[in-house]
């Protein structure tokens, strides 16, 4: 019987990275927190559903991912300014050096301009290290699918990045 | 994995905050269910969910179709002309033919009674016969 320890243990493990891709893809961290408190709401009350389980952390990005395109789907409806916002919410952590600390804001202004699909695909291969066929598991896609929309988001952000990148190197 | 990606893959992403821990856990733990039946519930509830999922409408979808597909089945089993007749009533005329036929065939065929020979034979077998013409 999963208890409150298991709970804390699920949190240690998985919080950080679910954390991560959901403030990737929502782009909104008052939504991120939402999301995450649901989903181990959702866990609290049915403990049932990690039952055999065998890659937690690709099941619950799968469940967090379907909670956000949910959520997304219903904001769509009535908010369209959000995506001209998202690119101003930085998933990445503040860097010391002022030119790293640019490259990190222009890489979360150009991640934030793709598409959520391709954004998401993007975090969980670069951020996650996840393979192609992972990917397509946890976002329900096929293999093929998931690394043409990675190849499109990486094109976006070289074009985008290229001359900073070129300028830092 | 080209360099560009390696790059990309250098930047750290934003840990979560420290303070959410506390707050969703606090969340959390209290919509755990009860030991006993609850948690056997919950149980039963996550696994028809992971079988259903992530399609949990569409298998719905399939389900009321085949409820539907079926109830048709049976209503148009129940109103076939067929079946109806088989249960049906005769109607009067119906019987009053029936009656006119019977007598008719009574009328053509006469009285009719089995010879006493032919009773015999229709009773015993050959190996009795001889028994039956003692008695």
């Amino acid at each position: 019987m999963p208890g409150p320890t298991t709970l804390e243990r699920l949190y240690d493990e998985q919080a950080g990275p679910l954390f991560a891709f959901l403030l990737n893809f929502t782009r909104d961290e008052a939504d991120t927190r939402d999301l995450l408190q649901d989903l181990f709401i959702k866990l609290a009350r049915e403990p049932g559903r990690l039952a055999g389980v065998r890659e937690e952390r690709a099941f619950l990005m799968r469940l967090a991912h379907n909670a956000a395109v949910d959520l997304m789907r219903r904001r769509a409806a009535r908010d369209r300014t959000r995506d001209a916002l998202a690119a101003e919410q930085n998933p990445f952590a503040p860097a010391d050096d002022p030119d790293e600390q640019v490259f990190r804001r222009e890489l979360s202004v150009a991640l934030g301009e793709l598409p959520a699909d391709q954004r998401a695909v993007v975090h969980l291969k670069l951020w996650e290290g996840l393979t192609f066929e992972e990917i397509a598991t946890v976002l329900d896609l096929s293999p093929n699918t998931a690394a043409s929309r990675y190849r499109y988001g990486l094109d976006k952000l070289r074009g985008r990045l290229r001359p900073l990148y070129e300028e830092i190197q | 994995m080209n360099e560009f990606e390696q790059r990309l893959r250098r930047v750290p992403v934003k840990p979560i905050p420290a303070g959410w821990r506390a707050e969703i856990l606090a969340a959390a733990v209290p919509a755990r269910p009860a030991t006993g039946r609850g948690s056997w519930a919950g149980r039963l509830n996550g696994r028809w969910h992971d079988l259903l999922w992530p399609h949990p409408k569409a298998w719905a979808g399939l389900a009321a179709a085949w409820l539907v597909i079926l109830l048709l089945q049976v209503s148009q089993q129940e109103g076939t002309p067929a079946r109806a007749a088989k249960f049906a009533p005769p109607s009067p005329e119906m019987l009053v033919e029936l009656r006119q036929q019977q007598q008719m065939l009574v009328e053509l065929l006469g009285p009719f009674e089995l010879r006493d020979a032919d009773r015999v034979r229709t009773v015993a077998p050959r190996t009795q016969r001889g028994l039956i013409l003692m008695g």
